[in-house]
């Protein structure tokens, strides 16, 4: 059984550190149990279960430190594993960035465990991946899908006194959907991501793929420039994401990120975006849960990262925290954009003229230190007409910073779980594109 | 009192002329910025049917399609030009060879004879009339795609009047790569307008 209560946990990770003999040791477990559906022109390619546990040993010696794992856990292996990282922290260098362990914490009561999504069994993902290939089927459009479901534990205990455990469930279901060789060009994707599988239906959302696949055939060019888009959540994940995990304070004041100012100042406290741009984190979120501590053992917390467009906090590591005096809060496992009660066909219906991007790909960042990415449109691409989307547009290259999109915002729509987030649909003015693409 | 600075349009009669609407604030923003020149805040936009063309140092022309001048705005454009007048001239397709590109040069071959566009060094003075730009012509976004399909424009192309530039002619689409809202600029990592600073300090002293 690769899933421990936190009794059973709390137990090993007793024992195991009981063999210590280093002036600091951590001990974290985590096991997990999970599966997978690969499917593509009708029909499933692989699917796999897998289920494992593993223990990782840190011992430390005045500033050395040295880790060892295990998958083991008879008496014998957890001596066998701690004696190893205490063998590798003897002859380690000195960290110059050497912290002590934390003692211990309090953290949020956590909600990110599902046992609809735990009970998931191959019939279950079978009957899940059939669903949409049935969907596929019945459009005579070619389906290619991901299924990947996971169920399983945290748990981390040191020397200090610290223990924390944290159980979670997760599925993640993406599919592309093309229409048949020689019928056109259109493609459509879809993707969702649930801690309740309860919440999924790969039919509703293959009927999306499918829509955006039929849509799309035959796209008209269009010249490239500035237009108003709006970005569905799946696209506009990533630009934020790319964002977000640029947003650590030990870069903004080393000067190598766009938090930066000259002379190792930052842009904590300016404003940097439009006021209706506020992001949080919450890691009880009852859409969104996560682990309520981070890897390092601190307590996840709600915080607010931007509020109302202004740099409101930075998220520090322990070694920078400590270096520079203050409480540095761990990066969230997810954020919450807030949006607007509009839906996707209401930002739809109230734009004269626009382009509807279904999914921005193969971003690659172009300056670090103004966030500029570049990317393709792919997957559905259509051009918006009084209110209503007229034709599918060939997909474009973009060039566009996620600073600048936050500042050129018109509308926000109702958000949505994508990766892990919360993000609303956005439009957005002045979108650059800068080039035509020939991918669907 | 100087006179303010405007920021005159030309209307043509064929084609588009009215493109890339907040460049021309986004220009003038910059003006003020890092000149001294007094602006007149709103671009003025003028027939260049009109006489009225005739009282302003610069003017600005655009578009993606045909450029067909009638007589009348051929006689304008060419008596603007000759007395002193400065024109900037911009594609706004991002191609070689468009619609606009082969029928304002067709025009200039009409206004001004078969070479009248010459490519323009990249030490001339245009690109240091403010800020430097020993490389010429600095690129735009449009431009740089990545993944080697860049199509760059290294050098603009002017009918110059007695040494001095009358046209200035640009394929690279300055006019999209400048169209945005000016408070976005401070979060490039450097102004991209500096360019059409030049351009105007240019016009407005040499």
């Amino acid at each position: 059984m690769a899933i421990l209560s936190k009794d059973q946990a709390e137990a090993l990770l007793k024992k195991a550190l009981s063999y210590s003999k280093a002036d600091e040791c951590e001990v974290n477990l985590s096991g997990y149990k999970g599966g997978n559906i690969r499917y593509a022109r009708s029909t499933v390619s692989t699917s796999g279960e897998e289920e494992n546990m593993s223990l990782a040993v840190e011992a430390r010696f005045g500033k050395r430190s040295g880790v060892a794992t295990i998958n083991e856990f008879d008496d014998a292996s957890l001596e066998k594993v701690v004696r190893r990282a205490e063998e590798v922290a003897r002859i380690a260098p000195e960290s110059p960035e050497y912290v002590p362990m934390l003692g211990p914490q309090t953290y949020l009561p956590s909600n990110a465990w599902f046992k609809s999504t735990a009970d998931i069994n191959p019939e279950y993902r079978a009957e899940a991946a059939r669903k949409s290939m049935a969907l596929a089927d019945s459009k005579k459009l070619t389906s290619a899908g991901f299924w990947e479901d996971r169920s399983g534990f945290n748990a981390k205990m040191n020397s200090k006194g610290l223990f924390a455990y944290n159980q979670s469930s997760d599925v993640d279901f993406s599919v592309t959907m093309r229409t048949e060789d020689g019928t056109g060009t259109g493609s459509g994707y879809v993707t969702r991501d649930v801690s309740d599988v309860s919440k999924l239906d790969t039919a509703a959302a293959s009927e999306i793929a499918a829509q955006k696949a039929l849509g799309s055939m035959n796209a008209k060019a269009i010249e490239p420039g500035k237009y108003t888009v709006i970005l569905e959540p799946t696209a506009a994940v990533d630009l934020l994401q790319n964002m977000f995990g640029s947003m650590d304070a030990r870069s903004a004041e080393e000067g190598r990120s766009f938090l930066s100012k000259t002379g190792g100042a930052t842009k904590l406290g300016e404003k940097m975006f439009d006021a209706r741009v506020t992001i949080t984190s919450d890691p009880t979120n009852p859409e969104i849960p996560t682990s309520t501590w981070a890897g390092d053992g601190r307590p996840h917390e709600k915080v607010t990262w931007i509020d109302k467009g202004v740099i409101k906090q930075m998220p520090y590591s322990r070694f920078w925290a400590q270096k520079k005096g203050v409480k540095g809060l761990p990066m969230p496992g997810g954020f919450i954009m807030q949006g607007g009660t509009q839906s996707l066909e209401d930002l739809i219906k109230g734009t004269q003229k626009g382009i509807l991007v279904t999914r921005l790909w193969y971003i690659r960042a172009v300056d670090p230190q103004t966030l500029l990415y570049t990317g393709l449109t792919r997957d559905g691409t259509f051009y918006i007409e009084n209110g209503k989307i007229k034709h599918p547009v060939k997909n474009f290259r973009f060039n566009e910073s996620p600073v600048i999109m936050l500042n050129n915002l018109e509308a926000l729509g109702k958000p949505q779980r994508i990766g892990g987030n919360l993000v609303p649909p956005m439009k957005i003015r002045d979108f650059t594109f800068t080039s035509l693409s020939d991918a669907v | 009192m100087p006179t303010p600075f405007t920021f005159v349009r030309l209307q043509y009669r064929s084609g588009n002329w009215d493109t890339d609407q907040r460049m021309p604030s986004n220009l003038l923003h910059s003006l003020v910025e890092y000149t001294t020149v007094p602006v007149v805040e709103q671009e003025k936009v003028i027939s260049l049917e009109s006489a009225e063309l005739f009282r302003y140092p610069f003017c600005y022309l655009s578009g993606h399609k045909l450029v067909q001048f009638n007589a009348k705005e051929k006689a304008n454009f060419v008596k603007y030009v000759q007395n002193g007048g400065f024109v900037f001239v911009d594609d706004c397709n991002h191609d070689i060879d468009g619609l606009f590109a082969r029928s304002f040069e067709e025009q200039m071959r009409v206004c001004f004879g078969p070479k009248a566009l010459k490519k323009l060094p990249n030490n001339h003075a245009l690109y240091k009339s403010f800020f430097k730009f020993e490389e010429g012509p600095p690129t735009t976004s449009f431009e740089l795609n990545g993944w080697g399909d860049d199509l760059v424009h290294d050098y603009l192309k002017a009918y110059e009047v007695n040494g001095r530039i009358g046209v200035l002619y640009s394929n690279k689409d300055y006019g999209c790569e400048w169209d945005y809202d000016f408070r976005n600029k401070r979060w490039l990592a450097e102004d991209n307008t500096k360019f059409g600073v030049n351009i105007l300090m240019y016009a407005l002293t040499s």
